[in-house]
């Protein structure tokens, strides 16, 4: 099919399930009117759905779109097609992790140091997290940046400075399970 | 006229319903026709202003010909017609029996005021206590409890809303007609038991329903109240389940084996509602749940008194069923997205809007805010609330509310008092009619009304301005927010409340949105033979279109009752006249008094002889009828014994009406022009007070002025025109066929004419609808029927060359192919032309072998010759040299059209690319689903606009390139397609040649000009000529058979009749003294005057004119003059009214 040539590089079947999802997309723009993030975005909803239903995803995944969703379910509430939009972004977000976006690195890298200290204690562990991020992204001018907020919050007692023992993961199972569920190797 | 014996029933008393029951009482059957509001007119009795002429001109549906049948006035008013009895206020309960033999319940609602002794003084409006929010305006002014329904009813009944009232009695006492009777000695001789084992419950439930007016018994036990139903008669039963002793579905039992018809509705606490759900399979009728709450069982059971009240339904047996229930509209309330509405007050429906600028509105047509009654500066249209909207499975485009909102914006301009700025926010503008989208074009350049292709999600209201705040994303992606006065939701259509109960009652096949389903090629039948539907009941429709589904279904009905027999006359010949018209003018006067009392207040005997001195008078009467069915014949009797040519009748309060006075003048076999009815009741009762010296002065005034109209009365009776009783049908397609067939059912020949070598037009090369309805079959089956027909002569490869003559006799040449001329005399013409697609140049069609029309694609895809191996990619361009100069008008075939094919290639060939490059998606109604259907099966739609069309480049080598803007993702994109498709349209194929013998025009796009778009939508400008299918306008299949099967039922009016006469009073020119200053012609609002370019001389219609005046009185030499209402007799009755 010439028009598909024409656009991105990536099989169909990566974007297939999130097509299915927004198919009968009128591009009547409700969604970009109703999300309270689009004034950051450099693609609105709108533009971005069409691109999903133009197979366009060097384009997609290039943009921080999908990644800047907070998840207000605004634009699936407001919908006249009905459509579930922000199962879609959750789709896109899901997406990239696995192509491993690198425009989504931060949130990927955050999101997990984030479930890592949940892996291990059962809840997160401020400081261990925040040590885990600053290595994961290897920036040594990163803890610099948070110096000023980490002593207000030290301040004010809601981040201890207390190394956390490295004990048993009581959420191990769970994680395993999950793991297994959505096939994630 | 005689009447013919087939009777039918029309249900809902809109316009279509008016139309239906008026077609057929044309044609001469009774009919039945009901309404459960209160009042005619349905949902256009709230909209004063109608498209394109900004005026309401529902008067122009009353008969043309044969027009004394029907009171000639304003429709929203008074409606009468010989044939037709209307029961308003009425409901459909019950239907039996199949088609052509139904057996019908009716049920009127109770009414608390009698119509009949009403007078319209409105004291007790006055008095009312209850006030509540005004439905009727949109819930922005208030009314009474006590109200008269509609504002501009005439007369002025009053009318009590039982669900408000709150039984005070003010207005039985205050009202001097006695008319208000709110069923206080029904309520005392309704008895109702109370059974429950706990005092504190039967006494409270006694104390409340003796509050009420009811009588009240009470028993403590199952057995105590069978020993009292033993004795005594009881209308209703309460009662509790859970008893000691005998319980309560016991006591059911068995009260049920003794009383069969007992009303007896359970009482229960909550853990045994399923006891009581069981009790209603055994004979319960309701149940109420404890702990009671007076406000919810007291209405449960007044709604018992009155349905009891109103069993004494009218039952009637007629032959046919129409349904034109209307239809009902979203309530943006009760969505997950209410766009404001209900909370912000500056936000209101369309329809409330349309109440904003009626003069009789809530703000007297004052263009206000809601909120702060400041003047409206700025408003918003939001369009598609409640339509195209998947998530409240409403999956169907309403059809009208685009026209209807850019409408309303220029009505809004135009009333406004000071520079109005108006915003339509749209998400496709269906201008599909015929001239909508050069109205469309009219309102954005001409008169500057915005429109935004942007939806708007949602709004809120500023907290200190009171402005609706509207927030958008604009094509480029930029978020705006934009401050308006007044936000109008355009809501869309919804099932008629009526519509579910009807198809339980009567078995009728629902469509998936819960609109009556339809045949697809014969819409107007349903699912059940003999019950046929019209207007908005299976899907909203704008008027013209109600109204020729309306005709449709009347001629469905019609070919019914005539199978059955049922155009045999019922009384046949006409009585012999014995009275003499022409003599010397004698008056005789009968003055019907409400009662003896009444009658004492004025001194006959002062009055006799001081109207004795005219010469004309031959003598008074003055009686007392009883309101009972005999009286007319009694008074005919009475009658017969004088000697008189001309009657005066007075209506003091003795409840007469139009239709009783014309039932006199039958029975007397007099003219009804003979005949002067007053009616004092209202003057004798001005504000509500009767005093007998201004009664007596009022009667006498009456009969004086009365006296001076029957002496210089007309007396020659009305001219007959004579019918040539054939037809002669030209054009041979589906709506042609369909016509011809129509009318030879009826037992008329048809002559139907064809050019091409046989008969089928284009459905010939069309396999499928949209729908998925396989054409042939019923194509073929069409096609034998009218080869088969005894009365239809099918004359092919033949044309006619010249026409002449008017309603009634017109005189056509045939030729054949040979060029034999044979000459046909026939009475009505109906046009069946058709329309082809138009040719076109446009991007290199013609040039290239990759580019094709539509039907080349048809023909190629229904004869197999398309190999779709070759093909990856389809690119179809809509509206191509559509909806824009020369030809500015949508096609209405080629959205469905595109969606057909895209679907099928999908179908046969999932792989292929399929584009569709459009400017607005014209998939009105239910066809919007199958454009979410090819969205779903990855059709891609590609918007473009008509500044900005997509490029084609076609190469030598066969390639060929399209280049189209995409405006979502905002940069061009380039197509390679195998095939490219042009929607190219419908180009009409009109008989220009033949225009002017039959009198006829083609509009400014060459299609059929009709004589008024909304309210004559299949009538000529000459009478006796009618268009349907396509060379009235493009239209859809079921389309072209509903105009075609409406342009019969109306030729079938004319030709029913061996000879027909216009209205008495018709204006006539006196050329000697016209100047031709043209003025009649402006200020006549039937458009029946016209200048002849050959003779130049202001010619009237007789048939069109209604004797309105208009003419005569804005004439500055007296040339225009109305026949049968000459200036004389009007001075002298202004003199006897001043006398």
């Amino acid at each position: 099919m010439r028009i598909r040539e024409q656009q991105g590089h990536m099989g169909n079947d990566d974007l297939g399930p999130v097509q299915e999802m927004v198919r009968s997309c009128i591009q009547c723009g409700t969604c970009t009117g109703s999300c309270p993030n689009s004034f950051a975005m450099d693609y609105t909803p709108r533009t971005m759905w069409r691109m999903v239903l133009r197979n366009e995803s060097e384009a997609l995944f290039r943009s921080r779109t999908f990644s800047l969703c907070s998840f207000c379910y605004t634009c699936t509430l407001r919908c006249p097609r009905g459509l579930p939009l922000t199962a879609a972004v959750n789709a896109l977000k899901q997406l990239s992790v696995r192509k491993k976006v690198d425009v989504c690195r931060h949130s990927i890298l955050f999101d997990q140091c984030f479930l890592e200290s949940i892996r291990r204690h059962g809840r997160v562990r401020e400081t261990e997290f925040m040590m885990l991020y600053f290595m994961a992204m290897k920036n040594p001018l990163l803890p610099v940046r948070f110096a000023p907020l980490a002593w207000k919050l030290m301040r004010k007692g809601k981040v201890s400075l207390q190394i956390p023992c490295r004990s048993e993961g009581r959420l191990e199972t769970l994680f395993h399970k999950t793991a297994k569920r959505e096939r994630i190797p | 006229m005689d009447r013919k014996k087939g009777t039918a029933l029309v249900v809902g008393g809109g316009v279509c319903g008016i139309r239906a029951a008026l077609d057929l009482a044309e044609y001469g059957y009774g009919v039945t026709l009901i309404e459960k509001a209160p009042y005619l007119g349905g949902i256009l009795s709230r909209l004063d202003h109608q498209f394109p002429s900004n005026h309401c001109g529902m008067c122009r549906m009353l008969p043309l010909v044969e027009r004394d049948q029907a009171i000639p006035q304003c429709l929203r008013r008074n409606f009468h017609h010989d044939n037709i009895t209307v029961h308003l206020a009425t409901e459909l309960v019950s239907v039996a029996g199949s088609a052509g033999q139904f057996q019908v319940l009716l049920r009127p609602k109770s009414r608390w005021i009698d119509p009949e002794r009403c007078v319209g003084c409105g004291l007790c409006e006055a008095i009312c206590p209850v006030t509540v929010p005004d439905d009727f305006n949109g819930r922005l002014s208030h009314r009474k409890a006590v109200h008269t329904p509609i504002p501009h009813a005439f007369p002025r009944t009053y009318w009590i809303d039982p669900e408000t009232c709150n039984r005070c009695g003010e207005c039985t006492r205050i009202c001097p007609a006695g008319a208000v009777r709110q069923a206080y000695p029904e309520r005392r001789a309704f008895r109702i038991i109370v059974v429950d084992d706990e005092l504190i419950m039967r006494d409270s439930l006694q104390e409340w329903l003796l509050d009420e007016g009811f009588t009240v018994s009470s028993a403590a036990s199952g057995q105590e109240a069978l020993s009292m139903l033993a004795g005594n008669r009881f209308n209703l039963m309460l009662l509790d389940i859970k008893m000691p002793g005998m319980d309560g579905v016991e006591t059911l039992e068995k009260a049920k084996t003794v009383h069969p018809d007992l009303c007896v509705v359970m009482m229960t606490a909550f853990a045994t509602v399923e006891t009581a759900v069981e009790t209603m399979r055994t004979g319960a009728r309701d149940y109420l749940l404890k702990p009671f709450d007076p406000a919810v069982i007291l209405p449960k059971i007044m709604r018992i008194f009155t349905d009891q009240e109103d069993t004494t339904g009218i039952k009637i047996e007629v032959n046919a069923i129409i349904l034109c229930g209307g239809t009902d509209f979203y309530h943006p309330e009760t969505g997950k997205n209410p766009w404001g509405y209900g909370c912000y007050p500056n936000v209101v429906t369309h329809l409330t809007f349309e109440r904003m600028l009626s003069g009789t509105g809530p703000y007297g047509g004052k263009l206000v805010r809601p909120s702060d009654g400041k003047p409206v500066k700025k408003i918003a249209w939001i369009q598609c609330v409640g339509s195209r909207n998947s998530q409240l499975n409403a999956d169907f485009c309403s059809s009208v509310c685009c026209m209807a909102a850019i409408k309303e914006a220029l009505l809004a301009k135009d009333k406004s008092e000071t520079p109005l700025e108006t915003s339509i926010f749209y998400m496709d503008m269906r201008t599909w009619g015929k001239s909508f989208e050069r109205y469309r074009n009219q309102a954005e350049t001409m008169h500057g009304v915005r429109m935004v292709r942007e939806r708007i999600h949602s709004l809120v209201q500023d907290t200190v301005t009171q402005d609706v705040m509207l927030r958008y994303a604009d094509r480029k992606g930029m978020c705006r927010e934009e401050p308006f006065d007044l936000a109008v939701l355009s809501v869309g259509q919804r099932p008629a409340s009526g519509a579910a109960v009807w198809a339980k009652q009567m078995d009728l096949t629902l469509n998936s949105w819960g609109m009556i389903q339809g045949h697809a090629f014969a819409p107007v039948r349903t699912s059940r033979d003999g019950i046929l539907v019209g207007g908005s009941c299976s899907g909203l429709k704008d008027i013209g279109e109600s109204l020729i589904y309306a005709g449709a279904a009347a001629l469905e009905a019609s070919r019914l009752m005539h199978a059955a027999g049922g155009s045999l006359q019922r009384h046949p010949g006409n009585a012999k006249q014995d009275i003499d018209p022409l003599a010397e003018p004698r008056i005789w006067i009968t003055v019907c008094w409400k009662s003896k009392d009444l009658a004492d207040t004025v001194d006959e005997a002062r009055l006799t002889h001081r109207l004795r001195h005219d010469p004309a008078l031959g003598g008074i009467d003055f009686c007392y009828p009883a309101p009972d069915q005999g009286w007319q014949k009694t008074l005919a009797v009475d009658l017969r014994a004088r000697a008189f040519n001309r009657l005066l009748i007075v209506n003091g309060q003795a409840a007469l009406s139009e239709t009783d006075v014309r039932g006199l003048t039958r029975l007397l076999s007099m003219d009804r022009a003979m005949v002067y009815f007053v009616d004092l009741s209202s003057a004798l009762f001005f504000q509500g007070t009767f005093e007998r010296e201004s009664a007596a002065i009022a009667l006498e005034r009456a009969l004086r002025q009365g006296m001076a109209y029957l002496k210089r009365v007309d007396p020659r009776a009305a001219q007959l025109v004579s019918i040539q009783q054939q037809a002669v049908v030209i054009g041979a397609g589906i709506a042609g066929m369909t016509a011809a067939l129509a009318v030879a059912e009826h037992g008329f020949p048809v002559d139907l004419v064809e050019t091409a070598e046989r008969p089928g037009g284009h459905l010939q090369q069309l396999e499928r609808t949209l729908s998925g309805c396989a054409v042939q079959p019923i194509l073929a089956d069409l096609m034998d029927k009218v080869e088969r027909h005894p009365r239809i002569r099918l004359h092919c490869q033949s044309r006619i060359i010249q026409a002449a003559g008017e309603v009634g006799h017109f005189v056509s040449t045939l030729a054949d192919r040979e060029g034999r001329t044979s000459r046909l005399s026939h009475g009505v013409t109906i046009i069946a032309t058709g329309a082809q697609e138009a040719k076109t140049c446009s991007y290199g069609h013609g040039n290239h072998p990759a580019v094709l029309t539509q039907m080349e694609l048809e023909h190629r895809l229904h004869s197999q010759s398309l190999n779709l191996k070759d093909v990856s990619t389809v690119v179809m361009i809509l509206c191509v040299d559509s909806r824009e100069e020369p030809r500015n008008y949508c096609s209405r075939v080629c959205c469905p059209t595109a969606l057909r094919h895209a679907l099928l290639l999908k179908a046969r060939q999932p792989d292929t690319a399929v584009i569709i490059l459009y400017r607005d998606m014209m998939t009105c109604g239910f066809d919007e689903t199958y454009y979410t259907q090819a969205r779903q099966a990855e059709v891609i739609f590609i918007q473009y606009d008509l500044g900005n069309k997509p490029q084609v480049e076609t190469g030598d080598d066969g390639s060929v390139n399209v280049t189209v803007f995409e405006s979502i993702v905002g940069r061009y994109v380039h197509i390679n397609p195998d095939l490219l498709v042009l929607a190219t349209g419908l180009a009409p194929v009109f008989p220009t040649e033949l225009a002017r013998g039959y009198g006829i025009a083609a509009d400014s796009d060459g299609f059929f000009q009709m004589m008024d778009s909304k309210w004559r939508p299949v009538d000529g400008p000459q009478e006796g000529v009618f268009a349907c299918g396509t060379a009235h306008s493009p239209r859809l299949i079921p389309d072209a058979v509903a105009s075609a099967q409406a342009a019969a039922m109306q030729a079938l009016k004319i030709l029913s009749h061996d000879s027909l006469s216009p209205g008495k009073v018709v204006a006539k020119v006196r050329t000697s003294l016209c100047v031709l200053c043209e003025r009649c012609i402006a200020a006549c609002p039937y458009g029946a005057r016209m200048v002849n370019p050959d003779t130049e001389q202001v010619r009237v219609n007789p048939v069109i004119c209604r004797g309105c005046g208009n003419c005569a009185a804005v004439c500055p030499n007296g040339a225009a003059v109305l026949e049968g209402l000459e200036k004389g007799q009007l001075l002298a009755m202004i003199d006897a009214a001043l006398s």
